[in-house]
């Protein structure tokens, strides 16, 4: 990268319901940061936005979120996708020396308003798969579920470890939807079976939730912030469609992605020099299957992981927010990930804190079984 | 070559839950059975929007300052319809201004009444028809007629 | 700053009202393959994608994902950019940063519409579906002649309030607006890739079409269209290696304002012939890319025209005429393909409408004029400098590119 970029603020907000409405969700989130900046919108570049019609039930559904993001007689563009990749695109614009700071406003209200099922349901191919009826998000990710335990050998129950783990650390976590204190395997056992060997606690929750975060140059983040995260590296990539076509049991465009962002930061061996990760992984197999792409544990370490390295207080923690089983405001999600690795490298994550956090990963994704995936590398 | 094969897909729209501001509504609503406009305004830079909105555009602040507005304004901009949505056509063509209100920063549309077609121009004052009998809703303003 | 060219372009092989021989994914990977060919390039010199269209038109979410494996995306980034009428133009700039960044040399822009699959009015009528249900819960007869209901219908219903406003403050008459039209589809008749063609039409022809919504006829009113457009860009160097010849970029910017039509519910404080965030980006880009006076600097124009009054409404938005003088131009004859300021040689988004295309058309039509690769509708002035114009949201949000025939100095 040619030139620096820092994050110097965020704002986020998550609930199974936030009753409220689009546009008072932006309006607080951008106001709130630019409160807690002490700046206002004349200071603000350029605004990316990433939401989705599909979501909003709305054609071009950022018509009406402009004014209320201060873009107003203003510079923007809307990534329809994760909002990682809404972040990579900011990052291009800063980069490119036309602009100093950048905003990303994104969010999901899949809890209030709408199904978050119906999301993937259109992006199937209409003709065939659609209406077959047979694949959905929730069957696809069955099929993974399985795939990935038959590979490696595991039994359901490292499912349920994950899930775990995952759910007792979003009870620790305010920024979370869903929590669940103490929970244990027996707990996530409990709940019934989706598509098996998928449980209902095995996968994310219906949720409302969005964020709003600044980018800046480096001269511009230091007059903002004591406390810059700089952004070390970037890396997406995509594969087929076609269930059928990818092995599901592992996600070869998270490596592809991963390989290009380690690239870019400089970073040989990640298992070593990354402090922790926060991934999109929606259901809990995902967990297992994006880490071993990004480097982090090998094919089949699930077990080594799950005997702790992997918590909050171990070598190399994954998700110690909670990650997405506590809240997945589709649109927001990676963006929300990007949030919670910026608490813990700026060591404001309270109980979530991890030992060692000077240099975080985090990862995006969008389709069907992780299709799609961005991969961001952070450092303070 | 086989044609492509047609499939009658819809998007439901009835899936959705949509949540929309109603504060500015509201207000506006409120003062529809005694025969008011009520705006907001911004405590800033002073722009009256009507219906109000919880927040200012060009300031970015929440506002929240309710305000009378008069119910006689200009017409702004104009059309005449002669078809539907769907491109049918309509039994009499309908003439729709978009008025800005006395004291008033917003462009409101509605229905002009009691001129013809050919005699509508921007810049034009109109006022608003009052329903005889208000129950608090948008149609106790029936229609726009010339002042 | 890095500069960026526009290599090459490829297009579905017409732009029709319906294509039912090939589904969404087919007939994107015909344009793909297009540029591919008129380039010599193939899926390897691409390090990644950009693309986009309205996906409500159609009825499938983020489309890029079913059409990964038709359109050699699989293994590179790609960036899925939707901004509504501009969406092809937003896609183009972002592959623009994409390059600018330094982080990639050569990106792919894949933009489409297939309007046949869905029904582009209900697409735009959703827009505000919510606030038109909170309006019918507020006691409003939506579909009735009185009270604040008068909503004239979907697209064409909101632009007449502009185009009525744009008339009342500029001096023309709706038979510029018909001599528009007309000079546009007489153009298209010149371009293969164009939908609505007839190289016979005059201002008395258009003036014959049924009136819709004064003052627009519809004659006025672009299709809708079933199409694919592609453009590869790449740095200078790569440029170098890749191409024997690019259309720059030298100057570019996007600018939103609140929504100037059509939801009451927001309360509209803007004149929608305004048009305020077109002056802005104009201006905004014209500095970026040094021009001065672009009366005398820019040699042709592309403008987003859905409808025929919008040609001379931006003409005089961006700066190439003042205002109230468009029209003039328009009777001198000086819009013309061998006009002195060429405008829409291609025959406009009023003539093709895939949505998705349609800004992005702007551009690739601008670049086909600096290559001197517009075939029959190349203008007869020499191009150095063109400008593109794309127009979308709810009539708030403007896209503004200029391109030249060398890289930018400095």
């Amino acid at each position: 990268m040619n030139r620096k970029i820092a994050i110097a603020g965020y704002r986020m907000k998550a609930a199974s319901d936030l009753v409220t409405t689009r546009e008072r969700l932006t309006f607080e989130l951008t106001r709130g940061l630019f409160d807690d900046l002490g700046i206002d919108r004349d200071h603000v570049g350029t605004t990316i936005f990433a939401t989705n019609d599909f979501l909003d039930g709305r054609t071009i559904s950022n018509v009406f979120l402009d004014p209320p993001a201060g873009v107003y007689m203003r510079d923007e563009s809307k990534v329809e996708m994760d909002g990682l990749s809404a972040l990579v695109y900011a990052c291009m614009r800063i980069l490119s020396g036309q602009y100093e700071t950048a905003l990303l406003v994104a969010f999901g209200l899949c809890g209030s308003q709408v199904s978050p099922y119906l999301h993937v349901e259109y992006t199937l191919n209409p003709t065939y798969d659609r209406q077959l009826g047979l694949l959905n998000e929730l069957s696809a990710a069955g099929l993974q579920a399985r795939s990935f335990l038959n590979k490696f050998g595991y039994s359901e129950d490292l499912l349920d470890e994950i899930a775990a783990r995952n759910l007792r650390n979003a009870a620790l976590n305010r920024d979370q939807a869903r929590g669940i204190k103490d929970a244990s395997a027996k707990d996530i056992k409990d709940s019934s079976y989706l598509y098996e060997p998928l449980r209902e606690l095995h996968t994310y929750p219906a949720t409302d939730g969005g964020c709003a975060v600044l980018l800046a140059s480096e001269t511009k983040a230091k007059e903002l912030t004591d406390k810059p995260v700089w952004i070390l590296g970037m890396g997406q990539s995509i594969e087929s469609y076609y269930l059928g076509e990818r092995n599901l049991y592992e996600s070869r465009s998270t490596r592809e992605a991963s390989g290009r962002a380690y690239a870019m930061a400089g970073i040989d061996k990640p298992e070593a020099e990354v402090d922790f990760a926060e991934v999109s992984s929606l259901f809990a197999q995902q967990e297992p299957i994006l880490t071993e792409a990004l480097g982090l544990y090998g094919p089949g370490d699930a077990e080594k992981a799950y005997a702790g390295d992997n918590g909050i207080a171990g070598s190399l923690p994954v998700n110690p927010s909670g990650g997405p089983l506590g809240a997945h405001p589709i649109c927001a999600t990676g963006l929300f990930r990007l949030n919670e690795a910026i608490k813990q490298l700026r060591g404001e994550a309270g109980k979530n804190q991890v030992k060692k956090a000077e240099i975080g990963v985090v990862h995006g994704q969008d389709g069907v079984c992780a299709q799609q995936n961005t991969v961001v590398v952070l450092g303070i | 070559m086989e044609e492509t094969r047609i499939v009658n897909a819809t998007w439901d729209v009835s899936t959705f839950k949509y949540r929309i501001e109603g504060q500015g509504l509201t207000r506006m609503l409120s003062g529809m059975r005694d025969a008011k406009l009520i705006g907001i305004k911004c405590s800033k830079c002073g722009t009256v929007y009507l219906p109000g909105s919880f927040y200012c555009r060009k300031c970015h602040i929440e506002i929240d300052e309710a305000i009378e507005v008069g119910d006689h304004g200009e017409v702004m901009t104009y059309t005449v319809g002669y078809a539907d949505v769907r491109g049918n056509p309509l039994e009499e063509p309908r003439v729709s201004p978009m008025v800005k209100f006395d004291g008033c920063d917003a462009w409101v549309m509605g229905a002009l009444e009691g001129v013809k077609p050919e005699d509508v121009h921007v810049g034009m004052r109109v006022k608003v028809a009052w329903a005889e009998e208000r129950t608090g809703s948008l149609q106790d303003m029936q229609y726009f007629i010339p002042e | 700053m890095r500069n960026v060219g526009i290599i090459g372009i490829g297009y579905t092989p017409v732009f029709v009202s319906k294509r039912k021989d090939v589904n969404i994914a087919e007939m994107i990977s015909e344009a793909v393959e297009d540029c591919f060919a008129n380039t010599g390039l193939g899926p390897d010199d691409i390090d990644a994608m950009v693309f986009g269209n309205m996906h409500t038109f159609e009825g499938v979410n983020m489309p890029h994902l079913w059409a990964a494996d038709y359109i050699a995306s699989l293994g590179k980034p790609v960036m899925r950019i939707a901004t509504g009428g501009t969406t092809g133009m937003s896609a183009i700039h972002a592959a623009y940063y994409h390059i600018a960044s330094g982080l990639h040399d050569v990106v792919m822009v894949v933009c489409f519409e297939k309007q046949s699959e869905g029904d582009s009015q209900v697409g735009l009528m959703g827009i505000v579906t919510p606030e038109i249900m909170a309006m019918l819960q507020a006691g409003i007869d939506i579909s009735g002649s009185s009270g604040m209901g008068a909503l004239a219908g979907g697209s064409a219903g909101a632009i007449s309030f502009q185009a009525s406003s744009y008339l009342a403050r500029s001096g023309a008459g709706i038979e510029h607006i018909d001599g528009m039209a007309a000079l546009e589809r007489r153009n298209a008749a010149k371009n293969p890739y164009a939908h609505l063609k007839d190289a016979n039409a005059t201002a008395e022809s258009v003036a014959r079409t049924a009136l819709i919504s004064y003052p627009i006829r519809f004659g006025h009113i672009c299709p809708t269209s079933d199409g694919a457009t592609v453009a590869i860009l790449a740095s200078e160097e790569k440029a170098a290696e890749l191409a024997d010849g690019a259309a720059w970029i030298h100057g570019l910017a996007n600018c939103a304002s609140d929504a100037s039509a059509g939801n009451i519910l927001e309360g509209v404080i803007t004149d929608p012939a305004e048009q305020m965030p077109c002056q802005l980006a104009a201006k905004q880009a014209f500095e970026r890319a040094g021009i001065k006076d672009p009366k005398k600097e820019i040699d042709c124009v592309e403008i987003y025209n859905g409808f025929a009054h919008q040609t001379l409404m931006f003409l005089e938005k961006l700066g190439m005429c003042e205002v109230g003088e468009a029209h003039k131009l328009l009777d001198a004859g000086e819009l013309e393909i061998n006009g002195r300021c060429p405008v829409n040689a291609s025959g406009g988004v009023v003539s093709t409408n895939a949505i998705g295309t349609s800004a992005m058309n702007r551009v690739t039509e601008c670049a086909l004029q600096i290559l001197g690769q517009a075939g029959e509708h190349q203008v007869e002035k020499d191009v150095h400098k063109a400008l593109s114009h794309g127009w979308g949201g709810l009539m708030q949000y403007v896209t503004i590119t200029v391109l030249a025939d060398k890289p930018r100095k400095g």
